[in-house]
């Protein structure tokens, strides 16, 4: 199994729920930015479930060496990487943190998804699940630039699970809405509309074994979504959303 | 939007509730910062604590630190955060053949918080507190430091830190023995009695049995004051088990546990219902002596197949009142608690007798001390505060003591025997409490 973004809590939570339900793995490949609290997850995994693992430096925002990545071969991946930045009012102007948002979330990332997706599709077998978000169903005042790169991300997820279809690769695009997670912690988020990791893990696994294309990670953020999708432009970009 | 981190929190007995600020973090780095930039900190593991013991204006939730670290199987030596919780370390052991040496009434608690408040068992007269099975932990202390602490190295931390109601600093992580099993299950004993002299001496006659512990019908007077259940226990062997559990003798049986899911309101639990409870659990065992094998769930943590139950005492909440008496005078003192009781007409719905041990000199801020223990549920209402400050004279006439994980409102007198844990920058609501009180 691949793991992009090993210290998302959702990611752990996932790979932990995979491996409870008797799922075997040879190896997990845990690639992370920060390998001091990854070392503690994979020591954590050997201990619990017996399970080995290899860390793999990956830094999107500095280049990647990529035959260093020769040797991984899976047909499960499952990428978390995500960089929520700062919003509309704090980083707008500021091109730098546009710039990371932008990497982080598509530029940089598709290509690392491509190297996978081809060898997958090259054993003609694999799933890829990976965590677009809600922000991307369309753009909002508030953190559009961050939207805009997930919705990005969406519609290349969407391609390639056309283009993989025949080829027996399968794409699961994961679209959470708030998480209780380190990134959200101390934000007032309404308890009905907040998964935790755990929560989120289950019903990501739920979508994964029931080949489902596009998931919500709480039902309820599909219906959300939907209402928000369809207001009319005139009437939405007057809204404070 | 700027975060806040400000939340409504309370432990297991919903009371006190207060409004405090609470952070987690899993990286070293960030756990020291907030230690270096905040005072009056304490460290929260689950929350399993009665009271205010775990609140403070800053806490540090452990929730992050839950990472296992090592595991040697062939010496059964265990290493883990200290926000593991027992059932993740008992899901990880069982199948090894492992259990724990120490264990409380439920497993929803955390490493961290066991070293905190040196927890017993039904095994203290054999096996004493949590702390005699830890090898190390780090601890990271007021100047934002982390220490490894052992009987042999930062032994004066350590010693400290065992009971010392995170008053010493943040237990990071934990390196901890544990016990052969050959099964999950119990052999178990139950055994009637009438009242208080019949129960003590059962507790004599099973001073050889791993495992005791006894559950009291508080609401009887008169000739049946102290009716109780005595349940006796030892980690059965795979001989000993029936021919269908044989093959699965590590057996971790899943349970769907049903789940309470508002707070009942207050009308409820009255004496009524509680005076119902117990004649319905001490009339359904007919026999004088029941002999069965049971898995280990049902005999260490029958509590625990209800999730929130703590939710039936209603929004109010409930406290628990947890004492040792000495050996020497215990079971006058105790006839005393429950006529009082008794006599108040505020029944507790739980009320469970312990024998203790021994205690270790070196763990000198641990609870237990050699006699016996009686923990008691009640529900807050307007009587109740009456009723602890004649049960804390009784205690305190015996020379007892009560349990600092449990208190909420007792005498500072009886709770305030911790030693070398001052300093300004861990301090509980219960720390201030017992001092300014
Ligand atoms: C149903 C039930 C049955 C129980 N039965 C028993 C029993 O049989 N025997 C027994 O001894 N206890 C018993 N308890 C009490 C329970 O075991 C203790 O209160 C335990 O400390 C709770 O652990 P926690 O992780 O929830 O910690 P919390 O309740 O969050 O905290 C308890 C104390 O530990 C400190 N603490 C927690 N984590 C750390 C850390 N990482 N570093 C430093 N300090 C820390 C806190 O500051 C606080 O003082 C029972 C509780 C319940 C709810």
């Amino acid at each position: 199994m691949i793991v992009l973004g090993s210290n998302s809590e959702v990611a752990q939570a996932f790979v932990e729920k995979l491996l409870k339900s008797g799922e075997k793995h040879s190896k997990i490949f845990l690639f992370t930015s920060n390998r001091e609290t990854t070392e503690k997850f994979a020591k954590h995994l050997e201990v619990k479930y017996v399970q080995q693992s290899e860390i793999i430096d990956l830094d999107l925002l500095i280049s990647i060496d990529y035959s260093s990545l020769e040797h991984i071969n899976s047909n499960l991946l499952f990428c978390a990487t995500g960089f929520l930045g700062m919003g509309t009012e704090e980083g707008l102007y500021d091109n730098r943190n546009t710039q990371n948002i932008i990497d982080v979330n598509y530029a940089k990332l598709v290509p690392v998804l491509n190297y996978f997706a081809d060898k997958m599709e090259r054993k003609r077998t694999g799933t890829m699940i990976v965590l677009s978000s809600v922000a991307g169903d369309r753009g909002r005042q508030s953190n559009f630039i961050y939207g805009s790169a997930k919705a990005g991300l969406t519609a290349y997820l969407s391609g390639l699970r056309n283009y993989l279809f025949d080829k027996k690769v399968h794409v699961l695009t994961i679209k959470p809405g708030f998480m209780a997670t380190k990134m959200t912690e101390g934000f007032p988020l309404n308890p009905k509309l907040t998964a935790t990791p755990k929560q989120a893990a289950d019903g990501i696994y739920q979508a994964y074994k029931n080949k489902r294309n596009t998931a919500y990670v709480l039902p309820i953020w599909g219906f959300i979504m939907l209402i928000i999708r369809n207001i009319p432009e005139f009437i939405f970009k007057k809204l404070k959303l | 939007m700027k975060p806040n981190f400000k939340r409504e929190v309370s432990n297991w007995g919903n009371f006190p509730v207060v409004e405090k600020e609470i952070r987690s973090e899993d990286s070293l780095a960030k756990i020291q910062e907030f230690v270096r930039t905040n005072h009056e900190i304490i460290a929260r593991g689950n929350g399993r604590c009665y009271g205010d013991a775990s609140l403070a204006e800053n806490i540090f939730s452990t929730k992050r630190l839950n990472k296992f670290i090592s595991f040697d199987r062939l010496n059964g030596i265990i290493e883990c955060e200290s926000g593991v919780l027992l059932s993740d370390v008992l899901e990880v052991i069982i199948p090894q053949g492992y259990f724990l040496f120490v264990t409380p009434g439920t497993k929803f608690i955390t490493v961290g918080g066991a070293i905190a408040s040196d927890v017993h068992g039904k095994n203290h007269h054999m096996e004493g507190c949590f702390s005699e099975y830890v090898l190390e932990f780090s601890l990271l202390n007021e100047n934002s430091e982390v220490l490894i602490c052992s009987p042999t190295q930062n032994s004066e931390k350590f010693w400290a830190t065992i009971g010392g109601m995170g008053l010493s600093g943040i237990i990071l992580s934990a390196k901890f023995k544990l016990k052969n099993i050959e099964t999950s299950y119990i052999r178990q004993e139950s055994i009637k009695a009438e009242n208080l002299d019949e129960i003590f001496q059962l507790f004599d006659e099973s001073e050889t049995w791993t495992y005791n512990v006894a559950w009291i019908d508080c609401l009887q007077k008169g000739e049946n004051l102290g009716r109780s259940i005595l349940m006796r226990g030892e980690h059965a062997f795979k001989h000993q088990l029936p021919k269908n559990l044989q093959n699965n003798p590590l057996n971790m049986e899943k349970k769907i546990s049903p789940t309470v899911p508002f707070y009942f309101p207050g009308f409820v639990l009255n004496n009524l219902a509680v005076k119902l409870f117990n004649f319905f659990y001490f009339k359904k065992q007919t026999k004088k002596v029941v002999k069965n094998i049971v898995h280990y769930e049902t005999f260490f943590y029958p509590l625990d197949i209800v999730n929130h139950w703590n939710r039936i005492y209603g929004k109010k909440g409930f406290i628990q009142y947890q004492m040792v008496l000495p050996k020497s005078n215990g079971k006058e003192g105790m006839k005393k608690i429950l006529e009082t009781i008794a006599e108040s007409g505020n029944g507790s719905f739980l009320a469970v007798l312990k024998l203790f041990g021994k205690h270790n000199e070196a763990a000198y801020n641990s609870f237990p001390f050699e006699g016996y223990t009686l923990a008691l549920d009640f529900k807050i209402n307007s009587k109740l505060k009456k009723l602890v400050e004649s049960l804390d004279q009784i205690v305190e006439q015996y020379g007892g003591r009560i349990y600092l994980t449990k208190d909420s409102m007792s005498k500072p007198s009886l709770v305030n025997y911790l030693k070398n844990v001052n300093n300004s920058k861990f301090v509980s609501l219960q720390s201030k409490r017992i001092h300014n009180g």
